[in-house]
């Protein structure tokens, strides 16, 4: 479960930032009083165009940013004040993902292992399940550097899921690849949603949306524009489809 | 938790093949190669200048008492022609084309100026871009007044003693060891420093501007580590490169000592070797772990605020230069360890170890110079902490 109320994020610009803005403002509100609840089970999704406060948001949620103002508990866990705490609760994967090129899948499994503090039984347990579902055999003693595309896809996977998470934070984790590797980000996300797990992710790839999503918020300029269930955005739609009903919300407010 | 990170930091080094080279290959190999080319440099150069036959031309009277005294001088001091000219126009050019290699000028009446025991005039012609030629005619020169002035003692009938009224000699109560130290013992420290900060500069930009770079930050940032955690893990990875970089360094210089024979004086050998003794290396590593610290603190919050390897590195190397200049202050004669320079950073290492190599140690100011060294330390972990601790900067 992940609760988010009167979540705000405020940055410092600096002067190059400012230039870069065009503005003279010396802050910038990336993320603007916005509330949600992400139930476990269940797909959420954060939609919104280029620079609306997603990632924003999901680096408050992952806890890397500390937010200006509001709430977040993960796992019942208030993030803000026991951070720590609630990232073991939180697997964390994006598109942009680095990983060690000089490592091996194996090396990095065991390090982020350690990180969270898996057991050996249950790091062998799930390394196994893994590897198979993800056929990560072949390749776990080659350098990661030295892997293709898919398969360090693959191995960002694992080392996502590695310490069993009940909530994981997806932040545009398909962007950049190809059908057939994000095939293997869909079944993830679907997966967990079968385990019962909570799922957030951003994307404004509307077909993965519309595929996975139940419950979606839509954000732009870091104000949130829509919140709620996938059904009742559906049935709520003024235009043809989802992109087009997607776009249409976002004129209006900037029109308003 | 941070030895994990630690571990996980250091494994990725030792496969970075730049940070290697940077670390162990170059610091190891720097000191025997620069020392076997000087060697075989040197000792070709002063073969050529023990074999190499000079050619003198002298202007002057047939058979006048420079030209008698310098054919007179055995082979053993250098092989020589002595040429006789007729005008120095002519020996000037075949000087200027290396025909020659000294000239030298006395009067037509040059003798008749040592018989009336006046001071008799002579000029030596030499090229400066012709080395050891002055010190050639110096050499020369030495042996032939020293005949001519016991000549004259001999003709004046002057017992030598009754002219050297003080018979001075003086005694250098230094000992070998203090000498090696005092003269020598600035370049120990200055490798340590040159090769330290070196060492620490691949991995402290590596670990922090080249994780933002590659995106790999904000995964580690997610883990249920504390950012202090991560700091001193990786802050770690970049001391121990830092030392391993000097020590290699020290390595390859005491290696060459003793592998290239590059000092011949046994003496001197033994003080070297009595030098390398175990609490002279713990109290060396005592003074320069601080040092390290320091560095990496240094480098660390600007690796953290540089956006690209690139921009990482265009701001660390110009401080290097910064950082390794007060250590030629080591190389001054005359600067002493005392309450001042013991506050000044870097200068006060340079200076103790010095002091350290010497045997002439004062605890309290090295004390001193641990405390600044240690305080300077804890501020740049400080620094580095806030600057790392600081969401913008670490996260692009």
């Amino acid at each position: 479960m992940i609760e988010v109320s009167n979540l705000s994020k405020e940055f410092v610009l600096n002067r190059q930032q400012r230039k870069e803005l065009n503005t003279t403002d010396k802050t910038a509100l990336a993320v603007d009083n916005i509330s949600f609840k992400c139930e476990p089970g269940r797909v959420f999704s954060l939609l919104g165009p280029n620079g609306a406060g997603k990632t924003t948001t999901l680096r408050m949620l992952s806890t890397i940013f500390k937010p200006t103002a509001g709430t977040i508990k993960i796992a019942g866990i208030d993030a803000v004040s026991n951070s720590q705490e609630a990232r073991k609760k939180i697997g964390f994967l994006t598109g942009s993902t680095g990983l060690y090129a000089r490592l091996t899948p194996n090396e990095l499994i065991q390090y982020f292992a350690d990180l969270y503090g898996v057991s050996k039984k249950d790091l062998e347990e799930r390394k196994e399940r893994l590897y198979t579902l993800l056929d990560m055999k072949e390749f776990q003693n080659k350098r990661i550097g030295k892997l293709s595309t898919g398969m360090k896809q693959k191995v960002s996977i694992c080392r996502t899921m590695i310490h069993d998470p009940e909530v994981v934070v997806f932040d545009e984790p398909t962007s950049g690849l190809d059908v057939i590797t994000a095939e293997n980000i869909i079944k993830l996300i679907l997966d967990c949603k079968q385990q019962g797990k909570t799922v957030i992710f951003s994307s404004h790839i509307m077909s993965e949306v519309d595929l996975l999503c139940d419950d979606l918020a839509i954000i732009h300029k870091g104000k949130l524009l829509f919140s709620g269930t996938m059904s009742t955005f559906k049935e709520n739609m003024k235009a043809e489809n989802l992109t087009t009903e997607f776009i249409r919300l976002v004129h209006e407010s900037q029109n308003a | 938790m941070i030895f994990t990170i630690f571990k996980k930091e250091l494994k990725d080094t030792l496969r970075d093949r730049r940070t290697l080279m940077m670390m162990l290959i170059i610091p190891m190999l720097i000191f025997p190669v620069i020392m076997n080319v000087f060697v075989s440099v040197s000792a070709s150069f002063q073969e050529e200048a023990a074999t190499k036959k000079i050619k003198i031309g002298i202007v002057g009277a047939p058979n006048n008492f420079l030209q008698t005294e310098l054919n007179a001088i055995p082979a053993s001091y250098g092989n020589k022609e002595v040429i006789p000219y007729k005008d120095t126009l002519s020996m000037l050019a075949d000087l200027k084309i290396d025909s020659l290699q000294l000239g030298a000028y006395v009067k037509l009446d040059f003798n008749t100026y040592l018989d009336s025991m006046k001071p008799a005039p002579l000029k030596f012609f030499f090229n400066a871009t012709d080395m050891g030629m002055q010190e050639r005619a110096e050499g020369y020169m030495k042996i032939i007044t020293e005949k001519a002035i016991q000549q004259r003692y001999l003709k004046l009938g002057v017992n030598q003693e009754k002219v050297n009224p003080i018979e001075t000699t003086y005694t250098n109560i230094a000992s070998d060891k203090e000498m090696v130290g005092k003269l020598a013992g600035g370049i120990l420290p200055y490798i340590f420093i040159a090769f330290g900060f070196i060492g620490c500069m691949y991995p402290a930009i590596d670990l922090f501007t080249g994780e933002k770079e590659r995106g790999t930050i904000e995964t580690l940032l997610t883990t249920p580590v504390a950012r202090w955690q991560i700091l001193f893990g990786k802050m770690g990875v970049v001391v121990l490169s830092g030392l391993v970089a000097a020590s290699c360094a020290l390595l390859g210089l005491f290696l060459s000592i003793e592998v290239l024979d590059v000092v011949d004086n046994k003496e001197i050998l033994n003080i070297i070797h009595s030098i390398l003794s175990p609490t002279f290396i713990i109290l060396l590593y005592s003074l320069l772990i601080p040092l390290t610290i320091f560095f990496a603190g240094v480098m660390i919050p600007i690796a953290v605020y540089a956006k690209s390897f690139k921009e990482a590195q265009s701001i660390i190397t110009p401080l290097n230069i910064v950082m390794v200049l007060p250590a030629m202050v080591g190389f001054f004669p005359g600067v002493e360890l005392n309450l001042i320079t013991a506050c000044i950073p870097v200068v006060n290492i340079v200076l103790a170890t010095k002091e350290l190599i010497a045997g002439t140690l004062d605890f309290g100011l090295v004390a001193l110079s641990f405390s600044v060294m240690f305080v300077l330390a804890i501020l740049a972990i400080f620094v580095s902490y806030k600057r790392f601790d600081k969401e913008t900067n670490v996260v692009m």
